[in-house]
């Protein structure tokens, strides 16, 4: 760090000086870090470079496995990317205060983890070159086509959700003059923290975070609609929309808890990233590992009921066939970890809630491969053969480095922009105690005219 | 640490520069995508042919574009194929245009084997080989000329035939499907031919092991008697296959008895029980024509059992049902069945004869036939006519030829009642290399013994004994690999040739394939070859084949069709069925007044026919000294006695079925896949790449044993084994499957691995073979699996 | 308006599969290498599936030829997004190969599995390219491909029929693997014209159609085996 830089940022209030340091100090391991993921990342490029000169033949997709990793990567990463900004979103809405510190980060996963996860079904294209004809023929009656319109429409508005809410904290970084002045002028777009900017601001908030829940809601629906409009044995489900939705925001959770224990400890921001919101978080976990047994179990139930041959040869290879072992492993991952974990008080801490968001995250890529897998490899015809489908060295490579990707934007981006809300910590501290008050009484019978409705 | 970062973005760029100029190009698509093949919109042609890959000989139509040929359907004037084909001849102009063809002779410049060539002109190879032929003849040493021919049938074989005799060798040694039927046919009916199966007009086809659908003299044939255009639900005939192993013929006959290995002669003596027990026979038509029924004094005045008795005496429907698995009730109701049907035959082929005891087993399923009066009846079996075609000119010999035909064939000789495997005698006689027998010159024709043979080592040593080998393969085969000098034949859809229908088939058809794309520039028509080398010979062996090329030869042949006064040009159906009714009449008009439009309209049609046949003529019957079906020939009685062990035939003997050898505890059985054309399968990939569907296996030998063998044996499905018995082993790709019976190991023949590596279950064979005929025993051999 | 479909005996079928080589003759269909086989890419636009049941001797075998059904309702089309796959006023559901950005989706829709996928570029040495039908398109690598009724027959005997001035007829259309079929196990036609073979063989008691109740009204019928 310059001198002057470091003088500069002494002259800032604690919050700020202490959420500002990361983005001008720099530590070894960052650098390491940074090596590690970019060498990732050439390699899988390198990977990819293979598979579109010599052809999709380089993976391990067969007939009738037609789709793997790919889209097992993309149905997972689209549903992490619901971390953020539905998350954020609803606890804005829903006016939580313990939101303030992390849904910078939250929303920050969101936006860096859409690009990655809407690449993936061009990665998976036989005919990359010709991704446009999407648009120039474009059939709306194709799933995938919708998929196109609301992913867009996703990262879009995903975008201007982390951007708008960040503005008083860039002009801060600009009023600071710690870090690329020229940049932070230009995107703070000139904004003074006048109390009508602020007021335009916070309404522009309250009503991104509303349409942004729909939005949300429809691109994991469509996701689980390209394989529901199939009549493939265990896609063809109505539930398979609220399914995925609720499964996105489960992994999402489970991202947002990963992110921040590992925040929290490079960056020292024990003082934001509390016991309490890991509490809090670890609860909503709780929550959803309970719903996603629930709506596992309806799914699984229903067709064992149904008994209809094809969908009985699908169901069994995941019970106690081929895909036994990645079934079972979700159940441990996706239910019994997290369950136990979290329904505990003493185990919802920063280190509990890091192994049960590790265990949600790999029991939900695992629960996306059950899905897309089982179901490809066994036709509904039983007279053809069922297939087989093992990922060749190609795809494994490219999803790493699409991992690695992310983790690498994401580090940087923590370099350009603040990774907790500055300016919402600090009108928390302002003005929530008094807020909350006066709702709470708001609520309370009796209360409320003595406070009144200001 | 700023210095840090700059290295670091340094990196990226430099390893992004990297990989861009690795070839970014080939990242997006240019012009590739569609392979430029030159299409243009072309002169279409098509043109009437035959299919020469196997035996069955089936009328084709090529689709020629521009010269290629794209595209083979079948010619639906044919009689015996009906516009059928199977995938070996569809996948024929993979053949054709198969990558690895030779492109020119070649003449051997290292060692032998060594693989080293250099290419000549046609020309110049041919006038290699005719010197060393003027030599060998020269030396007053025609014999030492050999060929080993492969199934050519028609002007091809009668060509080299003439040539030998002329040149004066009696060493054209046949290495062609050999199926014993002709030796049953000589001794019962003294009749030296192959029967003919008339499936077309049968209402029961009662096949024991032939592989109608695979394999045969000709799977068309079958297919259309299976299922005849225009004809559906009841009025089709039922197919019943007596087999060993759920074949894809058992697969869809109507009805399917699975019987032990070895007991099909005894099945078939169990059916002759209940004939004669329940009266059903033909009773009139064997008291008539059928001799040996009834016991009968032999040649020294000793009154020996007859049919009858041997019958009624050993073959108690519940014995034979112990020995051949079949329940009573199956048996009695099989026979009933072939009994009521008044046009039932058995078929029977290499799977009966080639065993032990093949050539009695094959006359016990024959016996059924005559039982019930079937020869010589529509739907039963009949001696078909050949087409009468205009013979070679007389040979003529000059000294040398006579001296030379004299001389004994090389080789053991042949056993009492066949040819037996002529070919691995040949070679077991030259590897033995008894001076006498030396070979100076060998010519392989359609022959590839080094892979194809069951004893290749046999043959690796007689080749080495042998100064001079030809071969005129189009490939460059095993065999040809050892030659000195290659003069590669033309392809089949690229040379004239007569397509003679197989035996089986009941009426003549002279099908012709005619060139249907220009000739290969390196390839030479083998035919033109031979009528070449006699011209260049001179002399009598000239005079003997005064042909200028093969096709004024087949010219020459079909003026006998020409002036035959039956038959007919290939037609449509109706023609057919209209031209048969005249035929019967005794009616025949000539739809040609002259050869030439004759033969142009033949070609063009692909072929001639003859769908008449008289079964008035009792020469059809038999041709044995009192004109009688001999059940029991006397030369066999006598060869029996010879032997001492006091066999008679029709008694089998029932407890010698072996169940396994020390260390060997699984039988062994070769059989042929569909798609297989003798050895030479790995010539069509779309072949190669699904030699069957049955299992569903791509590309890789496999061998079949049922899931039970596979569990106790602790093999699982797909695992790749290697199949050991005493004599060798090789390795394959073991499958369980329900159709095989356990304690077999159903073994595909003709296979290679991908690599070229041969898998072939008849180089395990325990060399066993029947004494009567000579033909090799094909499951007796007992093997092991292990783990590979 | 015809409405094209296939009626197959299954009694009369021997599982020769000369059905599928005629296929791969007539619509330039490549063979794959040993690896490549092995991990399921091998192309059989018509494929001759088996089921092989019972203990040995009781055993029973049935030979199931599979073309593309080309569904009256094909659920394959609705989900390209580049509508590279359509059914046409004929009924007959075919493919844009130029524009099929292989995505696979179509192929995973199919209830029927009978779409293959150029996992590479098709392979032809050099000389085999001699054989390539030229009225048929080589597929490049990376689209889908599947069993087109042999479109390109109709267009040429529909061609023909206008220069004679006169009807198309029934056997002026005929797929390769009908022509072919030496059991006559494959009748091709017009279901909706009476005077064609499969108008009334669809009638027959023994007639049946795969994964029917889906609903997506396939035009390729069977006739059951017999007993
Ligand atoms: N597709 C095709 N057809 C051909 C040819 C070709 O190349 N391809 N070539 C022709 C030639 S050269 C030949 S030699 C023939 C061969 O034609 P086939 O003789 O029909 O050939 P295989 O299938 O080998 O016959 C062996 C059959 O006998 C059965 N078998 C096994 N063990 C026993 C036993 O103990 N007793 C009896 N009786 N049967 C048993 C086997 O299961 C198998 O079905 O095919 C001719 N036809
Ligand atoms: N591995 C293996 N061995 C076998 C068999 C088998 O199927 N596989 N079958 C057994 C049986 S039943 C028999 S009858 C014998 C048959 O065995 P062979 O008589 O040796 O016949 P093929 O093996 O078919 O070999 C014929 C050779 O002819 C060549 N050829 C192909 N086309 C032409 C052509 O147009 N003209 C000429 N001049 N040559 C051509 C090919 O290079 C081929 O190698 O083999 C027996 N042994
Ligand atoms: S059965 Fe024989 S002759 Fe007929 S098409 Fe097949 S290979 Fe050719
Ligand atoms: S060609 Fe005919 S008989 Fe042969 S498999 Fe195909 S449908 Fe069946
Ligand atoms: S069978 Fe499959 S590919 Fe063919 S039309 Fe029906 S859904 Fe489409
Ligand atoms: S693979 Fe091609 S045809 Fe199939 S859905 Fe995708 S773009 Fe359409
Ligand atoms: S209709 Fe044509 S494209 Fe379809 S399976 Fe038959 S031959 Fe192949
Ligand atoms: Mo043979």
């Amino acid at each position: 760090m310059r001198p002057e830089v470091r003088e500069r940022l002494s002259r800032l209030s604690p919050d700020q000086q202490a959420l500002l340091r990361p983005m001008v100090h720099t530590s070894r391991g960052f650098y390491i870090g940074v090596a590690v993921l970019v060498a990732l990342m050439i390699w899988g490029i390198f990977a990819y470079y293979l598979q579109v000169r010599y052809g999709l033949g380089r993976t391990g997709l067969n007939r009738p496995s037609y789709w793997g990793i790919y889209i097992i990567t993309f149905v997972f990463l689209i549903g992490i990317s619901h971390a953020g900004t539905l998350i954020s979103a609803i606890l804005r809405v829903s006016k939580a205060e313990w939101r303030r510190a992390i849904t910078r980060s939250a929303e920050l996963i969101t936006v860096l983890v859409i690009g990655f996860g809407a690449i993936q079904p061009i990665i998976d294209l036989g005919r990359p070159d010709r991704v446009l004809n999407v648009f120039l023929h474009a059939q709306p009656r194709s799933p995938l086509l919708w998929d196109v319109v609301s992913i867009g429409l996703y990262f879009w508005s995903c975008t201007i959700y982390l951007y708008v809410p960040m503005i008083p904290d860039l002009a801060i970084i600009r009023d600071a003059g710690i870090k690329a002045p020229r940049l932070y002028r230009y995107l703070a777009l000139g904004y003074r923290d006048t109390p009508r900017q602020r007021a335009v601001l916070e309404r522009i908030i309250g009503v991104l975070a509303i349409a942004v829940i729909p939005i949300a809601v429809s691109v994991h629906t469509i996701i689980g609609w390209i394989f529901a409009m199939t009549l493939r044995p265990m896609w063809h489900s109505t539930i398979f929309g609220p399914y995925f939705v609720m499964g996105a925001i489960y992994s999402g959770i489970g991202a947002i808890l990963v992110a921040m224990v590992v925040l929290r400890r490079v960056y020292r921001l024990e003082r934001y990233f509390r016991d309490v919101h890991f509490d809090y978080l670890g609860r909503m976990l709780l929550l959803m590992s309970l719903l996603w047994f629930y709506f596992t179990f309806a799914e699984y139930l229903t067709v064992f009921y149904g008994a209809e041959p094809a969908e009985m040869r699908t169901f069994w290879s995941k019970i106690t066939g081929t895909y036994a072992l990645p079934f079972w492993t979700m159940a441990f991952t996706c239910f019994l970890i997290p369950f136990f974990l979290m329904a505990r008080k003493s185990t919802r801490t920063p280190r509990g809630t890091l192994i049960a968001g590790v265990s949600v995250i790999i029991g939900m890529w695992l629960e996306r491969y059950n899905i897309v897998v089982p179901t490809s490899v066994n036709p509904i015809l039983e007279i053809e053969h069922a297939g087989h489908y093992l990922p060749s060295w190609i795809e494994l490579s490219i999803m790493a480095a699409c991992f690695s990707g992310f983790a690498l934007l994401y580090m940087i981006a923590t370099k350009f922009i603040p990774i907790v809300s500055i300016w919402e910590i600090e009108e928390g501290k302002e003005d929530s105690v008094r807020e909350v008050a006066e709702r709470v009484a708001s609520y309370l019978p009796g209360t409320a005219d003595a406070v009144g409705e200001a | 640490m700023n210095q840090t970062r700059r290295d670091f973005l340094l990196t990226i760029g430099a390893a992004g520069a990297g990989l861009s100029a690795l070839g970014a190009q080939d990242v997006f698509w240019t012009t590739e995508e569609i392979p430029d093949v030159g299409w243009a919109p072309g002169i279409e042609e098509r043109l009437n042919s035959a299919c020469l890959i196997c035996p069955s000989r089936c009328g084709i139509q090529g689709r020629v574009v521009d010269g290629s040929l794209v595209r083979i359907v079948g010619n639906t004037l044919h009689p015996l194929s009906r516009g059928g084909l199977c995938p070996r001849g569809l996948a024929g102009v993979q053949m054709l245009y198969h990558p690895e063809r030779l492109a020119s002779p070649l003449v051997r410049v290292g060692s032998r084997g060594e693989g080293e060539w250099r290419s000549l002109p046609p020309e110049q190879a041919i006038s290699l080989l005719a010197e060393r032929l003027q030599t060998i003849r020269g030396n007053g040493r025609p014999e030492s000329l050999a060929v080993v021919a492969g199934y050519c049938a028609g002007t091809v074989e009668d060509l080299w035939r003439q040539f030998f005799q002329a040149f004066g060798s009696p060493n054209y040694v046949s290495d062609a499907y050999e199926d014993g039927t002709d030796s049953i046919m000589s001794l019962m009916h003294g009749i030296p031919a192959r029967p003919s199966f008339d499936l077309d007009g049968s209402d029961l086809v009662v096949s024991f092991g032939a592989s109608l659908f695979e394999s045969w003299w000709s799977p068309l044939q079958a297919f259309v008697a299976y299922a005849p255009p225009g004809v559906g639900g009841d009025e089709r005939p039922r197919f019943i296959q007596v087999d060993t192993r759920f074949s894809r013929t058992a697969a869809r006959a109507q009805e399917w008895v699975g019987v032990r290995p070895g007991s099909y002669a005894v099945l078939a003596m169990g059916l002759a029980y209940v004939l004669i027990r329940d009266q059903l026979y033909d009773d009139s038509f064997v008291r008539e024509h059928v001799s040996g029924f009834e016991d009968f004094p032999d040649e020294q005045g000793r009154l020996r059992e007859g049919y009858r008795s041997l019958v009624m005496r050993n073959y108690r429907t519940e014995e034979v049902s112990e020995a051949t698995g079949v329940p009573v009730e199956r048996i009695t109701s099989l026979a009933r069945s072939f009994a009521e049907s008044g046009r039932s035959v058995a078929v029977f082929g290499p799977d009966v004869t080639q065993a032990p005891g093949g050539l009695l087993a094959g006359m016990a399923v024959h016996s059924l036939n005559i039982l019930m009066g079937h020869v010589n009846r529509p739907g039963g079996i009949l001696f078909g006519d050949s087409p009468p075609l205009t013979p070679l000119v007389p040979p003529v010999l000059d000294e040398t030829a006579r001296a030379g035909s004299q001389r004994p064939r090389i080789g053991r000789a042949p056993p009492a009642f066949g040819r037996g495997t002529q070919a691995l005698r040949f070679a077991e006689a030259i590897a033995g290399a008894a001076p006498s027998t030396e070979v100076e010159a060998l010519l392989l024709y359609y022959a590839n013994p080094l892979a194809s043979s069951s004893h290749p080592e046999v043959w690796r040593h007689a080749l080495e004994q042998i100064p001079f080998i030809v071969s005129f393969s189009p490939f460059l085969d095993e065999t040809a690999l050892h030659a000195d000098l290659i003069i590669p034949d033309l392809l089949p859809f690229e040379r004239w040739q007569d397509a003679p229908a197989p035996d089986s088939y009941p009426y003549p058809v002279w099908a012709v394939a005619q060139p249907m794309v220009e000739p290969h520039e390196g390839g030479t028509h083998t035919g033109d070859v031979v009528l070449d080398l006699a011209a260049r010979l001179g002399g009598t062996v000239g005079e003997s084949l005064p042909y200028d090329d093969f096709l004024t030869l087949l010219r020459t042949r079909a003026q006998g069709l020409f002036s035959a006064g039956h038959g007919m040009v290939l037609g449509s159906e109706f023609e057919q069925r209209h031209h048969r009714q005249m035929e019967e009449r005794g009616w025949w008009l000539p739809e040609h007044s002259e050869f030439e439009p004759f033969w142009e309209d033949l070609v063009q049609r692909g072929g001639w026919t003859d769908l008449y046949y008289d079964e008035t003529d009792p020469a059809r019957l038999a041709w044995t000294p009192n004109g009688q079906i001999e059940l029991m020939p006397s030369s066999l009685l006598r060869a029996l006695d010879g032997e001492g062990r006091g066999q008679v035939p029709y008694v089998f003997d029932r407890t010698q079925d072996v169940v396994s050898v020390n260390g060997f505890p699984l039988r062994l059985m070769p059989y042929r896949v569909s798609t297989l054309a003798s050895g030479t399968l790995t010539l069509q990939r779309w072949l190669a790449e699904q030699p069957s569907i049955l299992p569903d296996i791509l590309w890789t030998p496999w061998v079949e044993v049922s899931p039970a063998t596979a569990a106790e044996l602790g093999f699982h499905d797909g695992e790749t084994v290697w199949v050991v018995a005493a004599r060798g082993r090789y390795r394959a790709r073991l499958k369980a499957s329900l159709g095989t019976a356990p304690g077999n190991v159903g073994a595909p023949y003709g296979l290679r691995h991908p690599d070229g590596e041969l898998a072939n279950p008849l180089q395990l064979l325990d060399g066993s073979s029947d004494p009567f005929t000579g033909l090799p025993s094909w499951s007796t051999t007992f093997v092991r699996l292990e783990r590979a | 308006m015809p409405r094209w479909g296939m009626v197959v005996d299954l009694d009369r079928c021997t599982g020769c599969a000369a059905c599928e080589l005629a296929c791969k003759s007539e619509n330039n269909i490549p063979t794959v290498s040993p690896e490549q086989a092995e991990m399921g890419r091998s192309l059989s636009w018509m494929k001759v599936l088996t089921k092989l049941e019972g203990e040995f001797p009781e055993t029973s075998m049935s030979f199931f030829p599979r073309p593309c059904m080309h569904c009256d309702n094909p659920p394959c089309i609705n989900v390209c997004p580049v509508r590279a796959t359509y059914i046409d006023p004929e009924g007959i559901v075919g493919q844009i190969y130029p524009r099929c950005i292989g995505c696979r989706y179509c192929a995973n829709a199919c209830p029927y599995t009978v779409k293959y996928f150029n996992w590479y570029g098709p392979e032809w040495a050099d000389s085999e390219r001699k054989h390539l039908n030229p009225d048929v398109y080589v597929r490049p690598k990376g689209v889908i491909e599947k069993c087109t009724f042999c479109h390109h027959r109709l267009q040429k005997a529909r061609e023909e029929a206008r220069a004679q001035d006169r009807e198309l007829r029934e056997r002026d259309y005929q797929p390769a693997c009908a022509e072919i079929c030496p059991t006559q196990a494959i009748v091709f036609g017009d279901l909706d014209n009476s005077t064609h073979r499969v108008a009334s063989l669809k009638e027959d008691p023994r007639a049946m159609r795969i994964v029917e109740d889906l609903g997506t009204q396939p035009k390729v019928y069977y006739l059951r085996q017999r007993e």
